[in-house]
């Protein structure tokens, strides 16, 4: 599969930089995904999570509560104000799973899309 | 003798104020080294953020030919309203930080008054609101404590305050002045445009030529938002750099102090030993003319 770069940037640092064959990412307007090639887009992030594929082939989400993305041909930009990576390889994933509910909780968005954001997070963990 | 007991006690107060500047000096360095990484990890997401604006400002002004009319971009020739937004630090003991800040903002009130601007300060940091009242000139706005420990929420409280009136118009630009970190030894004052956006610093990259698609498209509501965050994390990212520098300054002060300390105590000492020698001597002719005397 055709790769892409995908960077995800916060205040406190960059959580990603690197190489993904996919993302799906929680806009405001409703769930997108994004391929390799697709035309240039900004949009706002509403709290949700992030799902990448990286280039192994393996899947790491990442809890984000609100922020921007911009898409082109080559390069996707995410910047988030806060946001909790998670990844089977992580050791504490227990402990990330309840930081990236917190994370959620704590955002101004409606009470449906926290839910479906926690629960999704919850999956994903269980999935690890 | 009254004078040997003179010189040891000054001796002994320039000794404790090395040992203070010392200090200070050591706190500085440790404190500036996480102030610096705060920095460096807050720059990356500051430029990108800079970085998706100017796209879109490219974009709008390459689809709207009679120049870009939105309010965060539109060009003003003759302001005559300006916000001066100044960051200097809570403390002093650290050299000319705060006095470079404050003599740019002096000059550049200057400069708006000759043009007949009016100029609304408004003050972060003790020792610029010291300043500007002990002249007698008003301040709009205040706040003490933010420069010292920069917090997002308080910087976004502080700036959205000045955004807000730029946008019902009471003012028609915005402009941030701080005394910036460089490196370990050099500080670099700042003067930044925060609104409106100026856009003629903007590269124009004329390569993208693919359609940018906005999401959600309706009014404005994505460009309101960026906007907002952008002003926002400006003001931050000055804060954070305004104290990096005001560490590194004060650190360099401080080095000089204790520098000068030393010196101060060898002199001293060498004088101490000279008055010492000189009240021997003194005794020993006293002794001698005495003996001689009683031959």
């Amino acid at each position: 599969m055709e790769l892409m770069k995908l960077e995800i940037i916060t205040p406190n640092g960059v959580i990603f930089d690197g190489d993904v064959t996919q993302v799906n990412l929680p806009g405001s307007e409703g769930e997108f995904g994004v391929l390799a090639g697709h035309s240039t887009l900004v949009s706002l992030l509403d709290t949700g999570v992030i799902v990448y594929n990286r280039a192994d082939g393996r899947e790491v989400a990442v809890a984000i509560n609100s922020g921007y993305v911009k898409v082109d041909e080559e390069k996707t930009t995410c910047i988030v104000d806060g946001a909790v990576a998670l990844s089977g390889e992580d050791t504490h994933i227990a402990q990330a799973i309840e930081k990236a509910k917190e994370l959620l909780k704590s955002t101004q968005a409606s009470n449906a899309s926290i839910a479906s954001a926690v629960s999704k997070v919850e999956k994903i963990g269980k999935s690890f | 003798m009254a004078n040997l007991k003179e010189i040891k006690r000054k001796i002994g107060s320039v000794k404790n104020t090395q040992k203070t500047t010392n200090a200070m000096k050591l706190v500085s360095s440790a404190k500036l080294k996480r102030t610096e990484e705060l920095a460096k990890r807050s720059r990356v997401y500051a430029s990108k953020l800079t970085e998706l604006l100017n796209e879109i400002a490219q974009k709008m002004q390459q689809s709207n030919v009679e120049g870009i009319d939105n309010i965060y971009f539109k060009d003003i020739q003759n302001p005559t309203k300006v916000d001066i937004v100044f960051i200097t630090a809570d403390k002093g003991l650290c050299g000319g930080f705060n006095s470079q800040t404050i003599k740019r903002t002096n000059k550049l009130i200057e400069e708006f008054r000759a043009n007949d601007v009016k100029v609304r300060l408004r003050a972060v940091g003790r020792k610029g609101i010291d300043f500007f009242k002990f002249n007698g000139i008003e301040l709009n706005d205040e706040i003490i404590g933010l420069s010292a420990a920069p917090d997002f929420k308080q910087a976004a409280e502080f700036i959205s305050d000045v955004a807000e009136s730029y946008v019902h118009g009471e003012t028609d630009k915005i402009i941030l002045v701080h005394n910036g970190y460089v490196n370990m030894i050099t500080q670099e004052v700042r003067e930044e445009q925060v609104l409106p956006v100026d856009t003629s610093k903007l590269e124009l990259n004329s390569e993208v030529t693919s359609e940018l698609e906005v999401e959600p498209d309706e009014d404005d509501t994505l460009l309101d938002a960026l906007v907002k965050r952008y002003v926002e994390y400006t003001m931050y990212y000055s804060l954070i750099d305004s104290l990096a520098a005001e560490h590194s300054a004060r650190m360099q002060a401080m080095d000089a102090a204790t520098k000068n300390a030393k010196e101060m105590v060898k002199e001293l000492n060498v004088k101490y030993n000279k008055a010492r020698q000189e009240s021997i001597t003194t005794e020993l002719i006293e002794i001698i003319s005495g003996m001689e005397s009683m031959k």
